[in-house]
């Protein structure tokens, strides 16, 4: 028998049953020391690029770019799997999900809720790793034909500003947990993430050389053949950010997406290690799929195999963006749906899988 | 009339197994009980008798090999039942990072409750576990009696009909032990229905109206605590302010008349209470309170006293 009113009443509490366990598995993940170093590591790595360019074949930004994305997705992978397995089986191992499963919260709610706080914790992690490939491309050397200027020019002080940045949120993040007692480990997490798309932001009021808008179109920048502006055009503040590489940034977190309920499924069975090996064992052979995949039978472990894995290669379109490509949103948007249906597929194996287990 | 059984067991048995599906133990063989709605029932049994793993069949966290299980009318898994549990697992399962505050709000979350009403009672609660002290610390540094109050805390934020405690008293101090002894009957006589295990035999003397003892997964008796432990020959008689001729006088004409052997002893007071008194006269010993919230929801409990009225 259905009564709406109870149901209305069910729902809510579902809701909120999922924001609590997604919460406290996002603010748990964050404060472990490793995620924290995972994202440092992601972002240095992304930053540094820049500092140590020394082949100028004109494709600097596009290294830094290319090694940005990569950073993404294999600290990303990392960090995704890593958090799952942590958040389920440790759980699991250490009681608290036995503690929440005995208050009337489903098994079902339970397995979701925990990719979902994965997914904030990857979602976090994105946010501060795309704004710091974003800086680097721009900090990188670019060749240059503007009214005064030819040549190859950097742009030092970006580059200043975002390694001050991350200082500065740890700075921020120590006196919060000195003065107030609040945990370090999330304002840091969060913070050295919010300071690169803080830098992002600020970059746009000054271009290249320094010089802050307002300037005259033709002298402040060369934004390439898309739209250049008019010698006369006045700008007040224009992000020399290569937005290109959004999408491209997109799909690569439907990816960290798909690994995060992959390991969600995974850690209701094994352990922390065991899921981080399966999604790195995913990521390789989901990588290689097309060339290893490329003319099977389907009757045979290729063909198998190509059935099976997602196919990685989707999710990895560095290239498109390259000498002025574009990926299309429609792409964007079918990749998504692709990703939904894969995370929907491990969360049901998932769920299926923790029914049974015993949580004793 | 019918006393309504809150829950059942019939054949309940638990195989764990290995990796490779190879039984292991079996940790339960063929249990039934049940408890009656408002009762204190404890549950003692030696290490390893199998008293935590049926527990945890009771909440749906272990699925039972063979058998059924009734809760509140209900099968254990599902959630509108689990609604009105506490449940306090034997080991007190804390997020670290959680202050006992977060904690308490956490686990009112996901029993749907509107944020107003979380925050207070999570006051109450922390207030009569006295914790409010250490509320904004994170629970990962706590001791294990500070960690297995917020344990209990946890289990009563929901004002539930039925409170399930594994070893409730365990890591606690004796002023801690009294005070959980003390909400217990005081939950029980707001009408709660009570399943509790513990080693302790006098905590499960004062307060428990039935026993079941377990041993190695069977149970092997199972009883009104009263009729359990009655000597139907013996009488006391407790006597104050006796001399030690009036003693002797008594003790010699009652052997003489009734023709039976008399064994004299000294009540002393139990250490408990001796303890209490001592941490009293420092002023230390606060007066229990239960939190008001938990009072209001329950209707009381008519009828005997049950045994709490040992206390
Ligand atoms: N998850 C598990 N996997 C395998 N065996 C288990 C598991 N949980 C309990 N057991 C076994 O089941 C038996 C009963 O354990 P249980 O925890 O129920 O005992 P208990 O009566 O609560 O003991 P104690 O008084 O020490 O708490 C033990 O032999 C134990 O080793
Ligand atoms: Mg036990």
């Amino acid at each position: 028998m259905i009564r709406p009113p109870q149901n209305r009443a069910g729902a809510r509490r579902m809701l909120q049953q999922v924001a609590a366990i997604a919460g406290t598995t996002l603010i748990e993940a964050i404060q472990q020391p490793v995620a924290f170093l995972i994202l440092l590591s992601a972002v240095l790595t992304t930053l540094l690029v820049p500092v140590f360019q020394f082949h100028r074949f004109s494709e600097d930004g596009r290294l830094a770019r290319d090694s940005g994305l990569s950073c993404m997705l294999v600290f990303g992978l990392v960090l995704a799997a890593g958090t799952a397995g942590r958040s389920v089986a440790d759980e699991i191992a250490r009681g608290t999900a036995a503690a929440a499963i005995g208050k009337p919260v489903s098994r079902v709610t339970f397995v979701v809720a925990k990719w979902l706080g994965v997914c904030g914790v990857v979602a976090i992690f994105w946010c501060g790793v795309l704004a710091a490939t974003l800086l680097a491309e721009r900090c990188s050397s670019h060749f240059l034909t503007l009214k005064e200027f030819v040549g190859s020019a950097t742009d030092p002080w970006t580059l200043a500003l975002s390694f001050l940045g991350v200082l500065s949120a740890l700075i921020v993040a120590a006196s919060r947990h000195f003065f107030w007692r609040r945990r370090f480990g999330v304002a840091a997490f969060a913070g050295v993430a919010l300071s690169q798309v803080a830098v992002a932001a600020v970059s746009g009021f000054y271009n290249r050389f320094g010089e802050l808008y307002p300037l005259h179109g033709e002298a402040a920048c060369e934004c390439g053949a898309e739209h250049a502006h008019a010698a006369t055009e006045l700008l007040l503040y224009h992000p020399e950010l290569n937005l290109r590489v959004l999408p491209v940034a997109l799909l690569v977190l439907f990816a960290l997406a798909i690994f995060a309920a992959l390991a969600t499924a995974l850690a209701t069975r094994l352990q922390t290690g065991a899921a981080l090996a399966v999604c790195a064992g995913v990521l390789i052979l989901g990588l290689a799929g097309d060339a290893l995949t490329a003319g099977a039978p389907l009757f045979s472990l290729r063909g198998l195999l190509s059935g099976v894995l997602p196919d990685i290669q989707n999710f990895w379109l560095c290239d498109a963006v390259a000498r002025e490509g574009r990926v299309a949103w429609v792409y964007v948007a079918e990749a998504g749906a692709y990703a939904a249906t894969c995370c929907a597929i491990c969360l049901v194996a998932g769920c299926l899988s923790f029914r049974e287990r015993d949580l004793g | 009339m019918e006393v309504e059984k809150v829950i059942e067991t019939r054949g309940l048995r638990k195989t764990f197994r290995d990796f490779w599906r190879r039984p292991t133990v079996e940790a339960v063989k063929g249990l039934d009980f049940s408890v009656r709605q408002g009762e204190v029932f404890g549950m003692l049994g030696p290490n390893g008798s199998g008293k935590s793993t049926t527990l945890k069949m009771l909440l749906g966290l272990l699925h039972p090999t063979k058998g059924e299980i009734r809760v509140l009318g209900a099968a254990p898994s599902d959630t509108r039942v689990k609604a009105r549990i506490g449940y306090l697992p034997e080991v007190s399962h804390l997020h670290p990072f959680l202050t006992p505050r977060e904690t308490l709000m956490y686990y009112a979350s996901l029993f749907g409750m509107a944020h107003g009403e979380a925050v207070r009672r999570t006051a109450e609660l922390l207030s009569m576990v006295d914790l409010t002290q250490a509320a904004d610390r994170a629970v990962g540094r706590f001791s294990k009696g500070m960690a297995r109050r917020v344990g209990l805390a946890q289990a009563l934020v929901n004002a539930p009909e039925l409170l399930i405690l594994d070893e409730p008293t365990s890591g606690l101090d004796p002023i801690g032990c009294r005070e959980v002894k003390d909400l217990v009957c005081l939950l029980a006589k707001s009408g709660v229905t009570v399943l509790m295990t513990s080693h302790l035999l006098s905590d499960v003397e004062d307060v428990c109206d039935r026993v079941a003892i377990l041993d190695r997964g069977a149970l092997r008796a199972e009883g009104k605590i009263a009729d359990l432990l009655r000597k139907p020959e013996a009488v006391r008689f407790l006597i104050e302010g006796l001399s030690s001729e009036a003693v002797a006088a008594l003790r010699s004409e009652i052997e003489e008349r009734a023709g039976c052997r008399v064994q004299l002893d000294y009540p002393a007071m139990s250490l408990e209470s001796f303890f209490l008194q001592v941490v009293a006269q420092d002023g230390r010993l606060r007066t229990f309170e239960m939190a008001p919230f938990l009072r209001a929801t329950q209707g009381t409990r008519e009828g005997e006293g049950g045994a709490c009225s040992k206390l």
